[in-house]
């Protein structure tokens, strides 16, 4: 009798993740939160898929990209400037338009992708750069260093908070779903060892491409949400450096290559920031670099990484120190 | 014609300080094979180490070189023991020192920010304006010494790395580290010297474009890129090759200002580095290893 091979989504991960789902959308009217915390709350949401997308190809695919700006940026404009037509398009579809032309752009980093490690991570900053500064040139478009406003009431940004949960979800269920695939195995080779994953069939050239794309699109469209969330964007903001760095700095927080990870780097990062930005806004930068150098020296794997450390000193973690090996 | 020996003269004498920067985080990477995220950091604060020592010390730019240097380089020997060493055996290269050495950077730059502000600072001396005529166009006496000092320093790095022990000892490293430890290398000790070289070459780079440019906590990242460029287009450790690609890619800069908007010539170091990276990894000079 050969095996079975294990369920792609075990029943009771599934049942957990509705049951997580249902109580996150009942929040805002159960708990009465206020327009600061739904906001905050929505903003969270936002953050974590970009992470979460960010993490398939920092993490999973081992591909560390500053980058990701671009897309962000690319999906925010193009579904800004679809809203501002008339008539405008409804705004999930221009939403939508965004991430197309984010995955459709990010195809076009293509040859980057033949470098590794820091090669292609250094190539990055360089395409993210030069993107910003096309698009910040680029005024009939993007508005200039002047920037957009989007036509957003109030009402359609309370509502935002669950087109913010939605788009959270997927991703979520799309991590998980990528990493337990066999498309996560050959992402896990292909970080592994390149030529040994060409040796055993996996084309690594279309699968960088495909999970680059794939993860430049969900960025686009988490960067539309965005724009519609702050209904003010700027390219030197969308565009910049620093957003870039925030997508890894989520991951790195969390966990880099888990499935989870990210989620919990950014809530994390998202609160941290908040608080910083109101208490300590001069120590804000440095905070960050200080974490970062303790994560990297101490604990690779984040947050996550001291969970697993927690579960097995209390002898139940031999499972999930199985899975942290090879993230 | 006139516009034309303008445009060459500047990319020459902007050609001396791209290379500056550059030694320093090619002599890194060809030794230790780690990125050195945190270079466009040390730059910065050799920027404001001149500017502190001319501003409260009222020591001129260029006597205070020796001081930059000394103390950079001690800023890198402690880069190195303290944060670089620790690096998981085999992370050296990977994603790991790239984000340590970031977050470095992020640290540096918030130091500056506390102590100095994030204003745009300049170091003035009194011949900060002056300029001497030259082939018809006027040169900035400031230029003329940032170019002499860039040039006389790979001379000095040249001299160093194929006339001295250290030198034979650090190239040897260099080619392979676990044959230098059986004939008596501490590698350990000449990867902290490096690293310490390596930033004070950072650190005079900073001093140097601190006597020309305008500068803030954030500056460094476009140089720390520009050195990239350079870096890969010269091919590793061969200081001619980073001579000649500073000199391909300040002529690039200079002379796209003929055809392209102002804005955008900042654009173009990035372009090139994205297109070099892409066809000709191995630099255009090859691949020597230094020397």
């Amino acid at each position: 009798m050969t095996p079975r091979p294990p369920a792609l989504v075990p029943a009771r991960t599934a049942l957990l993740f509705a049951v997580a789902v249902v109580i996150l959308a009942a929040l805002p009217p159960v708990l009465r939160l206020s327009p600061y915390s739904h906001n905050l709350v929505t903003l969270t949401f936002l953050m974590v898929s970009g992470a979460l997308a960010w993490n398939w190809m920092g993490g999973y695919v081992g591909q560390v990209s500053f980058g990701h700006a671009a897309m962000f940026g690319l999906g925010g404009f193009v579904a800004a400037r679809l809203m501002l037509l008339e008539p405008a398009p409804p705004a999930p579809l221009a939403w939508l338009a965004g991430g197309l032309a984010a995955g459709i752009f990010a195809l076009g980093a293509h040859p980057t992708l033949r470098l590794r490690g820091p090669y292609f991570s250094i190539a990055t900053i360089g395409l993210g750069e030069a993107a910003r500064l096309l698009f910040t040139y680029w005024e009939d478009f993007t508005g200039g260093a002047s920037g957009l406003s989007l036509p957003i009431d109030a009402d359609s940004k309370y509502w935002l908070y669950w087109w913010g949960l939605g788009l959270m979800a997927a991703v979520t269920a799309a991590s998980f779903v990528i990493r337990r695939s066999t498309l996560g195995l050959q992402l896990l080779a292909i970080k592994a060892d390149v030529e040994a994953a060409a040796d055993v069939g996996v084309n690594a050239t279309f699968y960088q491409d495909l999970v680059f794309a794939l993860s430049g699109a969900v960025v686009g469209v988490t960067g539309g949400l965005y724009a519609s969330y702050f209904s003010f964007i700027e390219p030197n903001d969308m565009f910049g450096f620093d957003r870039s760095i925030s997508l890894v700095l989520m991951s790195v927080i969390g966990g880099v290559g888990t499935i989870f990870g990210p989620v919990l780097g950014a809530v994390v990062f998202v609160l941290l920031r908040q608080f910083l930005l109101a208490s300590y806004p001069q120590l804000y930068l440095g905070l960050y670099g200080l974490l970062l150098i303790f994560i990297i020296l101490f604990e690779p794997l984040g947050l996550s990484g001291l969970g697993f450390r927690l579960l097995r000193r209390f002898g139940r973690g031999q499972k999930a120190a199985a899975k942290a090996s090879i993230a | 014609m006139g516009r034309f020996v303008d445009l060459t003269v500047s990319a020459v004498l902007l050609a001396g300080l791209y290379a500056t920067m550059a030694y320093g985080l090619g002599l890194i990477y060809g030794v230790l094979r780690v990125v050195n995220l945190a270079h466009g950091g040390v730059i910065m604060a050799g920027a404001y180490m001149g500017w502190v020592l001319h501003s409260r010390a009222g020591l001129d730019p260029y006597l205070s070189i020796p001081l930059v240097v000394a103390a950079t380089f001690g800023l890198g020997v402690v880069m190195y023991r303290v944060l670089v060493r620790r690096l998981q055996r085999g992370a050296a290269g990977g994603p790991a020192s790239l984000l340590l050495l970031f977050g470095v950077w992020l640290v540096l730059r918030n130091a500056a920010y506390l102590l100095f502000s994030g204003n745009d600072q300049t170091i003035r001396t009194s011949y900060s304006t002056r300029a001497l005529p030259l082939l018809g166009s006027f040169v900035s006496v400031n230029r003329l010494a940032v170019l002499a000092i860039a040039v006389v320093t790979p001379v000095l790095l040249h001299l160093l790395l194929t006339r001295t022990y250290l030198g034979r000892a650090i190239r040897a490293v260099a080619q392979n580290a676990d044959s230098c430890t059986l004939v008596g290398i501490d590698v350990e000790r000449i990867y902290t010297i490096t690293f310490g070289i390596g930033s004070a070459l950072a650190g005079l780079a900073g001093v140097l474009s601190a006597t020309i440019f305008s500068f803030n906590p954030a500056f460094g990242s476009g140089e720390l890129l520009k050195s990239f460029v350079v870096v890969v287009l010269g091919g590793l450790g061969s200081v001619f090759g980073a001579g000649m690609a500073a000199l391909i890619l300040a002529v690039v800069e200079v002379f796209a200002i003929l055809i392209l908007p102002s804005y955008l010539t900042a654009a173009v170091g990035f372009v090139m580095l994205v297109i070099v990276l892409v066809i000709r990894p191995g630099g255009l000079f090859g691949q020597r290893v230094l020397g």
